[in-house]
């Protein structure tokens, strides 16, 4: 799996996606919709609506959220769908949407902690 | 189920959905009860593919240097002000109309995921157990694993082999995350997992279920813990009507 969190952050004021480099050689280049949404104190993203891959794995967007809500590494981000159970690092995020999408878009909450122990 | 808590009880009824569950997608799980009560665990064994990285203290090379490095070992000094950096991240936008698209755009980096120097390969066996703690109230995770020659891994290579994604926060506190404990009921060396955040990370599951969609704790609990140590969760456990607990 090409795995990536080094992702820049593209914010746009209309919800069209932004023209994106095809050279990734893999088959399936379709986008799905993600929809972060916040758990308890954990800070919200402004931005919560967010396009990318179905290749991306969990592992990778949970790095970005992570960075782009400047955790540091004492603290675990957690996500959850349907908000009943935490996807596997590896997964597909396109799997995800296969299966717990709904309305066109994948929702995701997420919540931060303290590390184990 | 409530407080976030789970008793003796509401674990065995766990455990029966998920082994009912586990039997239909033939997951390997199985339950072992102790003789003569009712009392007893879930148990599995699978076999995993491993890398065991002798330098688990390193993140890769390739990040770059604009990255982020903030998930490497130093603590941000301002933690207090992190919200408000956050929202100057996005500046003036309207949160309502705007959404980003995470690209692949610099693709070149692994940011310190998977990449490994000096690390073979190897196939261990594994046996997970899961078992309900008194005083935590939470479900434990207990394993151990094996090399094929039958040698058993020491607690430093069970380290090296934790899910990278959580390999970070494994470092800050190793011996309060994985150490090595005398099996609750079978008296021999198991590896742990730690169920003393077992309630933090539980409680956003249990305060979004209501009475039409309960949840699994066991369930739920398992597909966080899990991947740290190799156990993988299908997500069919969850696309089924079989998750919740309550009986229909």
């Amino acid at each position: 799996m090409s795995d990536n969190a080094e992702s820049p952050i593209e914010t746009q004021k209309e919800e069209s996606q932004p023209p994106s480099d095809d050279s990734t050689a893999n088959d399936d280049k379709k986008k799905i919709d993600v929809l972060l949404k916040a758990v308890g104190d954990t800070p919200i993203m402004k931005t919560k609506k967010w396009t990318m891959d179905r290749g991306r794995t969990v592992q990778s967007l949970s790095q970005f959220i992570s960075r782009f809500l400047k955790l540091d590494s004492s603290e675990q981000l957690f996500i959850y769908v349907n908000q009943s159970f935490a996807p596997s690092p590896d997964q597909d995020v396109g799997v995800l949407f296969d299966c717990f999408g709904s309305d066109g878009k994948l929702i995701l909450h997420y919540c931060k902690s303290q590390a184990w122990g | 189920m409530s407080r976030g808590v789970l008793d003796e009880e509401s674990f065995r009824l766990c455990c029966r959905l998920l082994l009912q569950r586990s039997e239909q997608l033939r997951d390997g799980w199985s339950w072992k009860a102790v003789q003569g009560s009712e009392e007893g665990y879930l148990r599995k064994t699978a076999l995993r593919s491993v890398v065991i990285d002798p330098s688990p203290a390193r993140d890769q090379e390739g990040s770059g240097s604009d990255s982020e490095p903030r998930t490497s070992c130093q603590s941000c000094p301002d933690q207090q002000g992190r919200e408000k950096e956050e929202s100057a991240l996005v500046a003036s936008v309207d949160t309502d109309r705007v959404s980003g698209a995470i690209d692949d755009d610099e693709d070149d980096e692994d940011d310190g995921v998977c990449t490994v120097s000096g690390g073979s390969s190897q196939v261990l066996q594994y046996e997970y157990h899961i078992l309900h703690s008194c005083s935590y109230a939470a479900p434990v995770l207990y394993f151990r694993a094996f090399t094929q020659e039958g040698r058993s891994l020491t607690l430093e290579e069970v380290w090296s082999s934790v899910h990278p994604s959580f390999r970070l926060r494994l470092q800050s506190s190793p011996l309060n995350t994985i150490s090595l404990q005398e099996h609750p009921l079978l008296g021999q060396p198991f590896f742990m997992l730690h169920p003393c955040r077992t309630e933090e990370f539980m409680r956003p599951v249990l305060q979004a279920q209501d009475q039409h969609r309960p949840v699994n704790y066991v369930l739920s609990w398992l597909s966080v813990v899990g991947p740290v140590v190799g156990l993988d969760v299908p997500l069919k456990y969850s696309t089924s009507p079989g998750s919740s607990t309550e009986p229909h």
